[in-house]
């Protein structure tokens, strides 16, 4: 842009260029340490049994195929799989209609009030918030099991019963990202043109419709993409299932991202916990061709 | 507009009003139990007192004053070296002519699809080898990434070549130009990028966790999360420790809302 092809062999460009480079030389000697050679090393790693102490030792795709004779795995993928389809449409569909709702009826100072109190959550990290919900949790005296006794209930043990502690998790994280979902959709909401939403009105269209044929597929760039981070995020879960279960009970909470932390720093077995992770790759690159392949097609100039 | 009260915006209004309040009753109650001396859940208004005693205990005895300050050195050292790396590169990216640097910036695009847990592993590796576990160095030099230079460049556009042509005439160096002319252009982004990268390192807890395993060098998250694991539920103290991690974000939200929610808005929408 700024040189052409006539100046590219002049003293000045050469100097310029040189100068460029140092600019960008730091970003890329911490690019290529931290983000790029690790890929790579994963990759070699993954053909290895390494435990950190010996050196590597090349076994091919051995790591490979015992991941895919592992019950573990299976189950992991399982949970993780439950876990995606338990926060994903419950956090999308409530940051939808929030910030639908508030975009059309509280634009006023109550509604701004709202949307930085349901923010809040997004600010407080993994680790706290899942602090603080284990007490909420408590089947002694937490204030869940306080108001479920007082409604006549008795006490759950949320998270020490398999059938509820990959729910409880769950729940966290709606509860987390639910305003930063809200957040994202708002602005899209403020982005439809007032000239549609005030023809709309005129021919008569009620809120309902209003929504379901106007917001919603205006919106629908901003759906893909939010369901294809949350997505991505769900799939890699680790912070809340490490603070809240450690995995259990059983391996009813075990996910492929805790999985990859147990096999590499618990059992210090790098190359079968690497293979795992490049496995984890492999999902994640899917879940983004996927979805550029779905933007190409059918909203081209909406993704632009 | 005419003022008209539906009955679905009255229905509404109160769910909306109703959700909010459950996004900030987790909150409430651990800011509630955190001044509370009792031992036991069952805690009545009567319990709460206002005194810092669990505050006190956490900090002094529980380690998190030595964590609040790795916390805040951590995320002083990020933000600084992410900040200048990223508006260096995007001031090298858009306005030298660097041979192959759009390959370069897309290759740089490209590594924020990668998840963490396949980078990890080899950078534990990496640190271990180089023995820079349990430093400063070992969690604040992995907090460049590529987003921060995609943002960086996106405001760099806007810095007016002419001014930059103008000043070179006028005798003012490369450097000078940078700082006394790029830097206050690019303000806004910095702001930003300073709010994404306080967040990230804030609450970043798995790489300080297998990197970091001396006590004396915690950040906030970990000690949280080594403290009600090897002590007796002393529910309050625990409280006192999560208030005080909410504590930092919190304030700079209430001061700094809309470039908060924009750095964190932004940060999420990748590649």
């Amino acid at each position: 842009m700024t040189a052409k092809p006539k100046i590219r062999h002049t003293r000045r460009y050469r100097t310029q260029a040189a100068i460029g480079c140092a600019y960008i030389a730091p970003s890329f000697i911490l690019m290529m340490i931290f983000n790029v050679i690790p890929i790579f090393m994963s990759l070699y790693f993954s053909f290895t049994k390494y435990n950190m102490v010996a050196a590597p030792e090349w076994i091919g795709l051995e790591n490979y195929q015992k991941l895919f004779n592992n019950r573990v795995l299976s189950d992991s993928l399982v949970n993780t799989l439950r876990y995606t389809l338990m926060t994903v449409p419950v956090q999308t569909v409530f940051a939808l209609i929030l910030a639908a709702f508030i975009a059309e009826h509280l634009k006023n100072g109550y509604g701004s009030f709202l949307r930085s109190i349901i923010f809040i959550p997004v600010i407080v990290s993994l680790i706290a918030s899942a602090t603080v919900w284990n007490i909420m949790y408590e089947p002694k005296g937490g204030l869940i099991n306080q108001v479920l006794n007082f409604l006549g209930f008795p006490s759950v043990k949320f998270l020490s019963l398999k059938q509820t502690a990959l729910p409880s998790v769950a729940a966290v994280a709606v509860w987390k990202n639910t305003g930063y979902y809200m957040v994202i959709y708002y602005a899209g909401v403020m982005g439809i043109s007032v000239e549609i939403r005030e023809a709309a009105i005129v021919d008569g269209a009620s809120p309902i419709q209003r929504f379901f044929h106007i917001t919603l597929p205006i919106l629908k760039p901003i759906t893909y993409m939010i369901i294809t981070l949350s997505i991505i995020s769900s799939f890699q879960v680790f912070d809340l299932v490490y603070k809240m279960t450690g995995g259990g009970p059983g391996r009813s909470t075990y996910t492929v991202a805790y999985m990859i932390y147990a096999y590499a720093f618990q059992d210090k077995r790098i190359g079968y916990a690497c293979a795992l992770a490049i496995v984890l790759l492999v999902v994640i690159l899917l879940i983004h061709l996927l979805q550029s392949l779905f933007f190409n097609d059918r909203d081209g100039r909406d993704s632009q | 507009m005419k003022k008209r009260v539906s009955f679905g915006g009255v229905i509404g209004t109160l769910l909306t009003t109703l959700f909010a309040a459950m996004c900030i009753t987790p909150l409430i109650y651990m800011v509630a139990v955190s001044f509370t001396d009792s031992e036991s859940l069952y805690i009545s208004l009567s319990d709460l007192r206002f005194s810092f005693d669990n505050y006190v205990y956490a900090i002094v005895k529980r380690n998190f004053g030595r964590a609040l300050w790795n916390s805040i050195v951590t995320v002083v050292g990020s933000c600084l070296l992410v900040d200048l790396v990223s508006a260096m590169a995007a001031y090298g990216f858009e306005k030298k002519p660097v041979p192959g640097k759009e390959a370069l910036f897309q290759g740089y695009l490209a590594t924020m699809m990668i998840p963490g847990q396949v980078i990890l592993i080899p950078m534990f590796v990496m640190i271990n080898y180089a023995h820079l576990t349990n430093t400063y160095a070992a969690l604040i030099l992995p907090m460049v990434g590529a987003f921060g230079i995609f943002l960086m460049r996106q405001f760099m556009v806007q810095v007016p070549n002419e001014l930059l042509e103008a000043a070179e005439i006028d005798g003012c160096g490369e450097i000078r130009r940078f700082v006394t002319i790029v830097l206050p252009l690019v303000q806004p982004a910095l702001i930003t990028l300073t709010i994404f990268t306080f967040n990230a390192a804030w609450n970043n807890f798995l790489w300080p966790l297998i990197i970091n395993t001396r006590s004396d060098m915690h950040v906030l998250p970990v000690t949280m999360a080594t403290l009600s694991s090897n002590s007796t539920t002393n529910y309050g103290m625990v409280m006192a420790g999560a208030t005080l991690t909410f504590l930092f974000p919190f304030v700079l939200y209430i001061f700094l809302q809309r470039q908060f929610v924009e750095g964190i808005a932004l940060g999420g929408v990748k590649g």
